[in-house]
């Protein structure tokens, strides 16, 4: 993340008191959940340490296909708790030897649905990055098999609980900023034209076939790992992928998970220049910009990236505007939230964030939630068809832009109305051996 | 003690203490750690104290973006930077940062996780300037006109890959050759023309400049990789010893430091620090803990302790004293967030990672501020180098200013 995490650090002395975690039943706090760690990336250790500080992890195992951050990662678990996990280089494996209580997977977008079906299949509850899938019909196995297997499944989204993003959500719903009409999700950055990087044999660490798994195998590159997935189309969905799932899923929330009727959007590399992918070189393929304009009942929300230009003369680069009939409310991310009253009389109000910093999370909060509903049998608070809601709208987004035109939304059926080329990118082949997942009915 | 017995010693005494005490004047800093190689720069004639207005700020400039670091000979200062697709080398004079003469040269922002640009600093030798862009292609230009002398794209030629975040050694200039952290275990060059010496395996590099120990028989040239350090002849490139050092990406950034027979290396990511003796030309492990860890920056050694930056960049990192021999943490500052770090006769020259410039005398009895004041503005991450009483400090964003400390 190339955003400045170091601007907000002077606030989080005092937030980390406020997030000390809702204190969990007693009688369970013994309860140690045999872990494992699917990713063992700097994300999935972010989660990680999270679960440890909580007090009720025992680590057993932790994948990756690279052995370097496996092995990495295994000391530091061993600094941080004492722990000896042992590793994999395949979660098959590891499902196979290990009795799993919460699996935790923090892999590249494309291996989400065999990881996590691959977890619940051997009894584990999930907690899982978003997006739930890489495509539609992914997200829809998950959630459907989670819920035949009574599990549990936290979706990474950890601003549902995020302290500002709550005390926003409710001066939303209290009406505060009126009848919204229309909902603006963006995130900008800065950048040029990208010129292709050279391909080069994988390193002798990294397990690149099963990188790739159920992906197309392409020449590696530097570029994608570590840390570059998300700009390869064959392994993520772009920005609208990433950040997107976050804000799509604060305008559900504030919406009441309603469902769009249809979905249309644009954009292109009209700066990082076309893709480059050959023998020799390759560039990313993620859109540098894309609009994408879902069209509710009583509202429309659209969200827009650019990774050219800034933030311009917005204050933010980053957030949600809702414009509503008394004004317009920007939910941020390290910037809080401001409320800007239409009537210039009125004052600006504003709540600052409450962050975990370096990164700007709040993970501490999301896995005290997902220990209190795996005791309680509730759901979570970004429970997965939660996670589904925001994942499938990004996918919608980047399945029009595939299209280069609209598509209508059947929301209870979860298909495209009356477009079978449309209906067709809601699934992708797999490489062999792997094997799309079936969707249980 | 009988006096008149010590009264024979008493002219070499004074001759010794004169030779130590023997103020040093204007010093050039011709390459990234100082010409000693240490990152410590003798100079003690220069001024800790400043005005109430704040730091005597001589001169600023506006050099590009990039983590580049300053490089000084006679009244010519150099660094590195980036603007539309360019990256250019620039030659400021000392006095009032006119600009003497500009290089450019095409190269990607590669903004990749960071704010991009040259990571590199330039080395000056013989009249001549050494620069290693990021995608691997070796510069050399003429000191005194900035024209261009030759160039190879060394990487291609010795057929090795560029690590995840591209070159980021500086240039180590050592007889005729040109040394570079290239390949596995680096790549050597001729330094008259850029013609391949001898080359290492097509794996990652790391980013630390190589540093060389000369043996009584050989010397060995040590390079740090994405996995390892590495001791290799320095005559035929032939690998010596091994000594794996992982990190989360592969960033062994640190250069390492070689004293009295010993080797102490440091990487942040949770890897830690060791310092290890050479027994029968292998190192072998003193002490290893992780309570120094260097993600960027070079510790420093002095008078038997290690200053330097602990912890990760975005962590909140620590500006740490500890003792060489045991590894034990003397003192440790949580609060200064440093950027950069440079020392110069026995005074420590912080740059906070919002620029501000914070002087202290480097002693294990604890960090005592002598001075503090505002010198730049944003994000600061590359050491300030001080250098005939002028100290140069950069910030990210590219602006360069001078602050005179002359006596």
């Amino acid at each position: 993340m190339s955003l400045d995490r170091r601007h907000f650090l002077s606030s989080t002395a005092a937030a980390s008191t406020l997030l000390a975690a809702p204190a969990i039943h007693a009688a369970s706090k013994t309860k140690q959940y045999r872990t494992a760690l699917i990713g063992t990336g700097w994300w999935g250790m972010n989660i990680l340490r999270e679960a440890l500080a909580a007090g009720q992890t025992k680590v057993v195992a932790l994948c990756d296909v690279d052995s370097d951050r496996l092995e990495i990662a295994a000391e530091e678990v061993q600094d941080i708790c004492g722990d000896q996990p042992r590793t994999y280089g395949d979660f098959r494996e590891l499902f196979e030897k290990e009795s799993v209580e919460i699996a935790i997977i923090a892999t590249p977008d494309h291996w989400h649905a065999l990881n996590a079906l691959a977890a619940i299949e051997a009894g584990a509850h999930l907690f899982i990055e978003k997006p739930t899938g890489h495509t539609i019909g992914e997200s829809q196995a998950i959630l459907r098999a989670s819920r035949d297997a009574g599990r549990t499944v936290q979706v990474g989204l950890h601003r549902r609980l995020g302290p500002h993003h709550v005390s926003g959500m409710k001066f939303l719903k209290e009406g505060h900023a009126g009848d919204i009409g229309r909902v603006q999700m963006y995130v900008h950055s800065r950048g040029g034209k990208e010129e292709p990087t050279k391909n080069s044999p994988p390193p002798e660490n990294l397990n690149w076939e099963m990188y790739c798994g159920p992906a197309p195998l392409r020449p590696f590159n530097r570029r994608i790992h570590p840390g570059g997935f998300r700009h390869y189309l064959d392994f993520a969905n772009g920005t609208l992928g990433d950040w997107g799932v976050h804000w799509l899923d604060q305008m559900l929330w504030w919406s009441g998970q309603q469902s769009p009727r249809s979905v249309y959007s644009t954009g292109g590399r009209y700066v990082q220049g076309e893709p480059v992918l050959n023998a020799t070189e390759q560039t990313s393929d993620a859109p540098d910009c894309q609009i994408a304009t879902y069209q509710f009942e009583s509202f429309d929300a659209v969200w827009e990236h650019r990774k050219f230009g800034g933030a311009g003369p917005e204050k933010s680069s980053v957030g949600c505007y809702f414009y509503g009939s008394k004004g317009t409310f920007h939910m941020g991310w390290r910037d809080g939230w401001t409320f800007y009253p239409d009537d210039s009389n009125q004052s600006v109000v504003h709540q600052d964030s409450q962050l975990q910093e370096p990164d700007g999370h709040n993970l501490k909060l999301l896995w005290a939630d997902f220990l209190q509903a795996i005791e309680s049998g509730k759901r979570p608070a970004a429970d997965i068809e939660i996670g589904h809601q925001a994942t499938t709208l990004s996918l919608l987004g980047m399945l029009s832009l595939k299209l280069g035109r609209s598509v209508e939304w059947d929301a209870s059926r979860e298909r495209i109305i009356d477009d079978d080329e449309a209906n067709a990118l809601l699934v992708r082949d797999y490489r062999a051996p792997w094997i799309y997942p079936k969707i249980s009915s | 003690m009988n006096v008149s017995n010590d009264y024979r010693c008493l002219p070499v005494l004074v001759f010794l203490l004169g030779a130590i005490n023997l103020p040093l004047m204007a010093e050039d800093w011709n390459r990234w750690r100082g010409p000693n190689g240490t990152g410590m720069s003798n100079e003690t004639q220069w001024t800790s104290h400043w005005a109430e207005a704040g730091p005597p700020i001589a001169w600023t400039a506006e050099v590009g973006i990039g983590f580049s670091s300053c490089v000084i000979q006679g009244n010519q200062m150099l660094t590195i930077g980036h603007a539309n697709q360019t990256d250019t080398v620039v030659c400021l004079d000392v006095k009032d940062g006119h600009s003497i003469w500009k290089f450019d040269y095409p190269a990607p922002l590669d903004d990749r996780d960071f704010e991009g640009g040259p990571t590199s600093t330039p080395t000056i030798d013989d009249g001549s300037v050494y620069v290693l862009s990021r995608v691997g292609e070796l510069y050399r230009l003429d000191l005194a006109s900035g024209a261009l002398q030759w160039k190879t794209p060394v990487a291609e030629d010795a057929q090795v890959r560029l690590p995840g975040w591209g070159c980021s050694a500086a240039p180590l200039i050592a007889g005729d050759r040109v040394v570079l952290n290239l390949g596995e275990s680096g790549v050597v060059v001729d330094k008259q023309d850029g013609t391949l010496i001898w080359k290492s395996n097509d794996k990652e590099s790391g980013y630390a400049t190589p540093v060389l120990i000369h043996g009584p028989d050989q010397t060995t040239a040590v390079f740090a990789s994405s996995r390892a350090y590495i001791g290799v002849d320095f005559d035929s490139g032939k690998q010596l010893w091994r000594e794996r050092w992982l990190t989360s990406f592969g960033c062994n950034a640190a250069d390492p430091i070689v004293h009295d027979g010993k080797m102490f290396l440091s990487s942040g990511y949770n890897r830690g620090a060791a310092l290890f003796e050479f027994v029968d030309g292998q190192p072998k492990e003193v002490w290893k803990n992780k309570e120094m860890q260097n993600q960027l920056h070079s510790s420093m050694l002095y008078d038997g302790h290690l200053y330097g930056i602990d912890g990760n960049m975005e962590y909140e990192p620590r500006l740490r004293c500890m003792d060489w021999s045991t590894g034990n943490v003397i003192w440790s500052i949580d609060d200064l967030h440093p950027g950069g770090l440079a020392m110069a006769g026995g005074r420590l020259l912080v740059l906070t990672d919002t620029g501000e410039l914070v002087i202290a005398p480097a002693t294990p009895q604890g960090f005592k501020e002598l001075t503090r004041g505002r010198v730049l503005e944003g994000k600061c991450w590359t050491s300030p180098v001080l250098s005939g009483g002028r100290v140069y400090c950069r910030s990210v964003a590219g602006q360069v200013a001078c602050i005179d400390l002359r006596q």
